[in-house]
């Protein structure tokens, strides 16, 4: 498996090209399409749908723009074509870290969001053990309503039964994890709707590791499903 | 924008697509503006794309002056970046709706909206798939297309409304005249119909 195999619904792809969808649920679909390269597809014909609606917009004859064509002559002028961006310079990664990630980053647009390399020790105050083998990262971002961490579970380890109130979404940045569905390895969307319960556990050798998207409240409930 | 540099799949233009007259006079516009800085040829672009520029801002809540303000800016987005545009990957329409969606978030919202760097070496390119992997790739990108096309009048509206102007369930209710339940019926109607084309999921 080379690809992605779990992608976002049809409904933020759509959202993400017309530009509907907010900013933080857009930060995840543009993650995974780096991953993937057939949403990257789907998106560029959503687009072009978007573009179809946009020449069926009308060509109003009298709407008083020509007097600001005329205004753009003098920044047409002045506007030169800005030199050619320099190329990007990536973030140094180191040997170890290289080596433990089989050198694999995480891709833009995420990449410049992270404050660090997202496999740093468990021990160094940046990541809070929720339970045995299940971690949150301290970095934490809200953005357009949406709470965005990411989640850490050592293989085998289970995150604790948890429902939420509105929509939780997963992409897997390093390793693999279960839940009643199936497996989810590099690149893969699981999206869990309002209300549901679900479970999942670490699936790969080395620790899994997912950006962690929230919209509601997340409660964690007891062995008689409780809320704790 | 659209992600170029990327082979695209025969199909999946829009139905302007590339060889239409009309794209082919957009696209020699937009060439001519990159290679000769020929304002004619942006006047003449302006003309087509500044009024839909403005219904688009407008309809999406910018006020008259911000609108004009975003037109200058998008147009002067193409005056500037008419050398990037790829005919083999979108039309001129679609470039330019890129062009003042990108904007408009970013001035309407003060968003900033995420995209990936096609350039950067973490990206997983679609040379990396295995021939089963772009067979099948290639299959569901004529599918979307097939489900685009045959989307019912009335669910594509819908999906336009919501999408496109950004328009509340009620919103359409009330502009359409059709009830509120109808309108949420045809919106997953619409999102099923898109939905069957996604390849099957392991």
């Amino acid at each position: 498996m080379t690809v992605p195999l779990h992608h976002p619904d049809d409904q933020l792809l759509i959202g993400y090209a017309s530009g509907q969808e907010r900013a933080g649920k857009s930060l995840l679909v543009a993650t995974h399409l780096a991953y993937c390269p057939d949403c990257r597809r789907r998106v560029a014909s959503y687009e072009a749908l978007c573009g179809n609606w946009f020449e069926e917009l009308p060509c109003a004859g009298d709407d008083g723009l020509d007097g600001l064509l005329d205004r753009m002559d003098g920044l047409l002028t002045a506007a030169r074509t800005p030199p050619e961006p320099a190329p990007i310079e990536l973030p140094p990664i180191e040997p170890v870290a290289a080596g433990r990630t089989c050198g694999r980053m995480v891709p833009e647009p995420l990449r410049s969001w992270l404050p660090d390399a997202i496999d740093t020790p468990t021990d160094d105050g940046s990541w809070r053990e929720i339970s045995k083998g299940v971690w949150l990262s301290g970095w934490e971002r809200t953005l357009s309503g949406t709470t965005i961490r990411l989640l850490r579970m050592a293989s085998g380890a289970p995150v604790p039964t948890h429902r939420h109130t509105a929509d939780e979404l997963l992409l897997v940045l390093r390793g693999a994890f279960r839940d009643e569905y199936g497996t989810y390895g590099l690149g893969d969307v699981a999206h869990y709707g309002d209300g549901t319960d679900h479970y999942a556990f670490g699936a790969s050798e080395e620790d899994c590791i997912c950006l962690f998207l929230l919209d509601g409240d997340l409660i964690f409930l007891d062995k008689d499903g409780n809320p704790l | 924008m659209p992600f170029s540099r990327e082979p695209q799949v025969p199909g999946t233009l829009d139905k302007d697509g590339a060889g239409s007259p009309e794209a082919d006079r957009f696209g020699g516009l937009v060439h001519a503006v990159a290679q000769d800085r020929d304002r004619t040829a942006f006047a003449a672009l302006f003309r087509h794309f500044a009024p839909k520029i403005l219904h688009y801002c407008l309809k999406l809540g910018a006020d008259r002056s911000t609108a004009e303000e975003l037109v200058q800016d998008v147009m002067l987005t193409v005056w500037l970046k008419a050398a990037s545009f790829d005919p083999a990957q979108a039309t001129v329409g679609t470039w330019v709706f890129t062009i003042a969606r990108n904007r408009r978030i970013d001035r309407l919202r003060k968003e900033m909206r995420p995209a990936p760097d096609p350039d950067d070496p973490a990206m997983i390119p679609s040379s990396l798939a295995t021939p089963e992997e772009t067979a099948q790739m290639v299959q569901s990108s004529r599918q979307l297309q097939d489900a685009i096309e045959t989307l019912a009048e009335n669910q594509s509206e819908v999906l336009r409304r919501s999408y496109f102007l950004e328009q509340t369930h009620e919103e359409i209710a009330e502009d359409t005249e059709v009830p509120l339940g109808t309108v949420k019926t045809r919106l997953r109607l619409a999102l099923s119909h898109l939905k069957r084309s996604m390849r099957d999921k392991a």
